[in-house]
């Protein structure tokens, strides 16, 4: 089986300016790529303007690497600048899905006290979360797609599709507090939407998901050149099989990612890591600029 | 106070039976025994009544709500914990008696369950041995929302504080046999209300209160603050502890009453700030760093960067100060979780996990819905059983199914089938009774005793002798702590003949008075208290002006007014930098009410005293009660004017008489408040605001392009607005111009009302605030805004001639000077407020 490998260079920067004054700001931050078999990381930093006060490293609860930092003083631009350079490799064809246990077998139940490879409760992944509840919706939305006996990474596989078809990809209607049930209301949203779908989804039916963030490399048109910034942060989901672990998924894209998925973190769902938050003291308001980089070395 | 008669009945009737006092039916009562006689430690109780004869219990009633009232206690059970409003509990001074033999048993269960819970938090949050060895399901735990992932890296033990004080709920059931219905460890409500009860009662019943040996409750708060204490990060000879309280608007909260009963600092999360791995308190004289805190608030609200929930009063980054070890925190953030009756299935397997020992006290007998056995015996029972989430006990309300109907039993099975692992089912307890005064009468009403504990890693659980007993009003058996009902104290009897003990007297003794510390919080809504008394009482007289012309005229020229009212309205606007607020509305009319009634209007009188009232809310405490009044009189009578509906042309007397009383709030403050850092930014609010609103309006004046008999009008009104026309007339005797109302308002050295004299007392009242720690003193500020003005005042010459290019000069001058003055208050508020250090 061939292998696909690629070297990127990885530039996100998160600027918040504010129309008034702001004199202390608190942050916590998500920004460095996890590693794994697919993923070496060769180097990362992050950049912040005004310099912090205090900065701290540590673990979050999934292993995530996380940064608090302070920021004390007077300023009205705070500009975050993480960059990475990182190896992908991945299998040139994604594996076959592995053929598992149909959705309705009722060997599913127990599924929440058992761990993953990496010592994780299934439960962490299998209930509601905040970005992710249980809504009567969503029984609503999976019911076409449940046909007794199926095989349950078919039923992902066929969610993902049908995300991507009957739902538009819109910049601009959705935030991080629109809720599930609105976006199966308007069918329209980002990709953090269409993950959180995805994972409410086979939460509903007992399949343990959980959420990556991450970047997306995009390919420009044919014969255009590649606009500064015009990557994006990017988001999709891992699906848990008791056969081979987590499976990727993007519904946003209707694919299994490749080396041109990079991925930052896991949890529950986007609150667990978001990629940078931050608390404000001062007044006015603030405007956020994001700019994401992916280029290949 | 009636006086109180506890001596031996000479009547062969035992009391109680005189009193006509019994259990119910099929109910056990704590005063009686199975055959019917006086348990022991209550006969004291039913001879005192029985002697003092009919009458005497409204008359105990009536004295115990006196002194409540006295002591300024609405009885509140504020309730955060259980996600409510605050709620009226009554007090009945009957107490519930128990004797300290039967207390003892009470005591060790409790300790035991303090011990267990506190390993079971360890574990939760550390090596979560209880999942790995399958004592308990992973959901249970994972699920809860008061599971906090962020402090997963940091289990309590060591310097990390585990359980802090913690509420049991104990009833009883027929048997006799005590049970845990609730266990509290968030942010249990109670325990201020408890020492409020032991302290009215005590003042109602002395003697019995003597005769019975109660226990005292005072050594319990000394050894948790010495607990608190101890557990400092640093070793420093004054451990700062303070109690964080998000109600801290509220005086009457239970906290406010323990913080200034225990003489221990009271702050709201507003008041701290994280840096560099510390909490400080932001003080007006600079940061100070706290040692301890005593959380009144749920943990996952704690953090507001790391919290789950949104919107909440948090404090950023505490939970970083944490992992470094800067704060202490009591208790431990994810002790929500705890709460769930999820566990109670698997406590008697947790006790002996954890502890190698037999659970003494029992939880209600619980069954989690999660597990299919379990689910069937819910449903197959659902009308005798008591269903409860095991989630957030705010989330869902109980449900009883024997007050259910069908429909009602239909609809909770649905709800428990749509989401089995959400639920358990609890047998319902017919729980005992205890005699409760009903006017003249003892007459016997379930009760459930809310005990207090916490602990700690060295000593071991401690408890309060007594607690918070908590009476249902009506005959019913169930009590929920969300209904209104009646609280009492609970007395321990040694049966001995005790010393007095007050705890006032103990923590005199033992603990330091709380330090000398204003909040910055409090020093800035002073500051705004005195920047919105002055916007009110401006607009008031814009206000007051406008309705002038319309009900006497300025002349007789029905075009002239309407433009003279159409300038003022739009002067009153420039003043308040909102121009664009009075373009939206057209007719006259509707722009007048801009001014004086709507709400939403930032140059309006409503907007103004909506701010006032929170600021003074705010700094309640820093008020003499006649402030109080005269605050309260002057937000009163205008609210009382728009709820007449007479109308515009009715409020001018109003408008006196708000004008009058806000005069009234700003002259007490000067003379009654202590001239300390809080009084001098109440003062330097004002005069910041008023030299803001003059060369606001003398801009104005300047740039109306009015001329002749209208600027003239205009000149009177400005003075009108700045109450300064008789002052004018005495020093000019000459109709209003524009040169001489500058002169006036600006630079006369002589009246105290002019920007001048404004800034010369801005200047020493600024000088009486501390130096700042990381700024230049907000004097030093004023200094060349000083000089400016000076130079400007040097320029006005009444025998010089006045040109209209003048007019765009002297409005510049007034347009850097406003724009100083704001330079000016955004340096108070980075030196003083949130302590920002320079970029």
């Amino acid at each position: 089986m061939s292998v696909e490998e690629c070297r990127y260079r990885l530039r996100h920067l998160t600027a918040y300016r504010y129309s008034g004054r702001t004199d202390v700001c608190h942050s916590l931050a998500h920004l460095r790529p996890r590693e794994s078999a697919g993923q070496e990381l060769l180097s990362h930093r992050v950049d912040i303007s005004p310099r912090p006060r205090f900065e701290a490293d540590r673990k979050d609860y999934f292993k995530n690497d996380t940064l608090y930092f302070e920021i004390l003083g007077s300023h009205d631009l705070l500009e975050v600048v993480s960059t990475a350079t990182l190896i992908r490799t991945e299998p040139a064809e994604a594996p076959p899905l592995p053929a598992t246990a149909p959705w309705d077998d009722a060997g599913c139940r127990g599924l929440a006290r058992e761990i993953d490879e990496d010592g994780f409760y299934l439960a962490n992944f299998l209930l509601p979360s905040r970005a992710c509840p249980d809504h009567p919706a969503i029984a609503a939305f999976l019911a076409p797609s449940l046909v007794p006996g199926r095989d349950r990474m078919e039923l992902a596989c066929e969610i993902m599709e049908r995300i991507f078809e009957e739902f538009t990809y819109l910049p601009g209607v959705t935030d991080t507090s629109t809720s599930i049930a609105t976006v199966l209301k308007t069918r329209q949203g980002v990709c953090q939407d269409f993950a959180h779908l995805m994972i409410a989804a086979l939460r509903h039916l007992g399949i343990p998901v959980r959420y990556v963030s991450g970047y997306l490399e995009t390919i420009p048109p044919p014969g255009k050149k590649k606009l500064q910034g015009a990557d994006a942060s990017h988001a999709w989901v891992e699906v848990w099989s008791a056969e081979t672990g987590w499976i990727p998924f993007d519904p946003t894209n209707k694919l299994r990612p490749s080396v041109r998925h990079i991925k930052v973190a896991h949890g529950r769902d986007y609150f667990d890591v978001q990629p940078l938050k931050g608390l404000f003291v001062g007044t006015g308001r603030q405007k956020l600029v994001v700019e994401v980089d992916v280029e290949r070395i | 106070m009636p006086s109180e008669i506890v001596d031996p009945p000479s009547s062969a009737v035992p009391p109680m039976q005189r009193l006509g006092y019994g259990a119910l039916a099929d109910r056990r009562d704590e005063a009686v025994r199975l055959d019917g006689g006086t348990e022991l430690e209550w006969e004291a109780l039913f001879e005192s009544v029985a002697r003092h004869g009919p009458g005497v219990l409204p008359e105990w009633r009536a004295v115990a709500s006196r002194i409540s009232r006295e002591r300024g206690l609405a009885y509140r059970s504020a309730s955060v914990e259980e996600g409510g409003g605050s709620e009226g509990w009554s007090l009945d001074p009957i107490p519930w008696i128990i004797s300290a033999t039967r207390w003892e048993q009470v005591e060790t269960g409790l300790r035991q369950r303090l011990a267990l819970y506190d390993a079971m938090l360890k574990d939760v949050y550390g090596a979560r041995t209880l999942l790995r060895e399958r004592i308990v399901p992973a959901e249970i735990v994972l699920g809860h929302p008061g599971y906090l992932r962020a402090l997963c890296e940091l289990p309590p033990g060591g310097p990390v504080m585990g359980l802090g004080m913690s509420a049991f709920d104990l009833a009883k059931d027929s048997s006799g046999s005590p049970f845990v219905v609730n266990d509290r460890f968030d942010c249990p409500f109670g325990l201020g209300q408890a020492l409020e009860n032991r302290t009215v009662v005590n003042q109602v019943l002395p003697r019995l209160f003597r005769r019975c040996g109660v226990q005292r409750i005072g050594q319990f708060f000394i050894d948790w603050f010495d607990f608190l204490q101890r557990r400092a990060p640093e070793a420093s000879e004054l451990p700062l502890v303070a109690i964080l309280d998000p109600s801290g608007e509220q005086d009457d909260s239970e906290m406010g009453f323990l913080a200034n009963y225990c003489g221990i600092l009271r702050v709201h999360p507003s008041d701290l700030t994280v840096r560099e791995g510390r909490v400080w308190i932001k003080a007006l004289r600079g940061l100070v760093p706290v040692d301890v805190l005593w959380k009144t608030m749920p943990g996952k609200d704690l953090d507001s960067l790391e919290s789950e929930s949104r919107g909440q009063p948090g404090v950023a980054g505490i939970f970083e100060s944490m992992r470094t070890g800067g704060v202490a925190v009591a208790s431990y953030p994810g002790t929500a979780l705890l709460q769930s009756p999820g566990f109670y299935p698997y406590l008697e397997a947790l006790c002996r996990h954890y502890l190698g020992e037999d659970l003494h006290i029992p939880p209600v007998a619980t069954w989690w819905c999660g597990e299919d056995p379990a689910l069937v015996y819910v449903l197959e029972n659902l009308p005798s059983m008591v269903v409860k989430s095991v989630g957030e006990h705010r989330a869902f309300e109980t449900q009883y199914g024997r007050r259910l109907s069908q429909e009602g039993l239909a609809a909770l099975r649905e709800r428990i089938l749509s989401n089995p692992r959400g639920f358990v089912g609890q047998e319902e307890l017919t729980i005992t009774t205890v005699p409760t005064s009903r006017s003249d009468l003892l007459v016997p009403r379930g009760a459930v005793l809310r005990a207090f504990g916490f602990f700690d890693d060295d000593n071991g659980g401690r408890i309060l002798p007594g607690g918070l007993a908590r009476v249902s009003t009506a005959e019913g058996v169930v009590i929920s702590t969300r209904e209104t009902g009646e609280s009492k104290d609970v007395w321990v009897c040694s049966g001995i003949d005790l010393e007095p003990f007050s705890i006032s007297s103990v923590v005199e003794r033992s603990l330091p008075s709380p330090p000398d510390i204003i909040p910055s919080r409090a020093g800035e809504n002073l500051y705004w208290v005195g920047r919105y008394a002055e916007r009110a009482q401006v607009t008031a007289r814009f206000a007051a002006r406008i309705l002038d012309g319309r009900s006497r005229g300025f002349s007789r020229d029905a075009e002239f007014e309407a433009a003279h009212e159409e300038c003022l309205l739009r002067g009153l606007f420039e003043v308040f930098e909102c121009p664009a607020e009075l373009e939206k509305v057209v007719d006259a009319d509707a722009r007048l009410n801009l001014v004086l009634s709507e709400s939403g209007c930032p140059a309006g009188l409503v907007w103004h005293l909506q701010a006032l009232r929170f600021a003074s809310n705010v700094t309640r405490e820093s008020w003499s009660p006649a402030s109080v009044r005269a605050i309260e009189a002057s937000l009163g009578c205008w609210e009382r004017a728009l709820a007449s509906g007479e109308g515009p042309f009715s409020y001018a007397i109003h408008l006196e008489e708000l004008q009058l009383n806000l005069a009234a709030f700003l002259g007490l403050n000067l003379d009654s408040m202590t001239r300390d850092e809080g009084w001098a930014l109440l003062d330097a609010g004002r005069r910041l605001e008023r030299a803001t609103l003059i060369c606001g309006l003398l801009r104005f004046l300047l740039l109306s392009e009015e001329g002749g008999d209208r600027l003239t009008l205009l000149n009177e009104s400005v003075l009108s607005i700045l109450d300064s026309v008789r002052t004018y007339q005495r020093r000019y005797h000459d109709a209003p111009a524009t040169v001489k109302t500058l002169l006036l308002v600006i630079g006369d050295p002589d009246y105290p009302r002019s920007l001048s004299q404004i800034f010369a007392r801005l200047g020493e009242v600024l000088a009486k605030l501390p130096p700042p720690a990381h700024h230049a003193p907000p004097a030093e500020r004023l200094g060349p805004l000083v000089a400016k003005l000076d130079r400007f005042v040097e320029t006005l010459d009444l025998n010089l001639a006045w040109p209209q290019s003048r007019n765009r000069e002297a409005a510049a001058f007034l347009e850097t000077a406003r724009d100083d003055l704001a330079a000016l208050s955004d340096h108070l508020t980075i030196s003083y407020f949130s302590h920002a250090f320079e970029a």
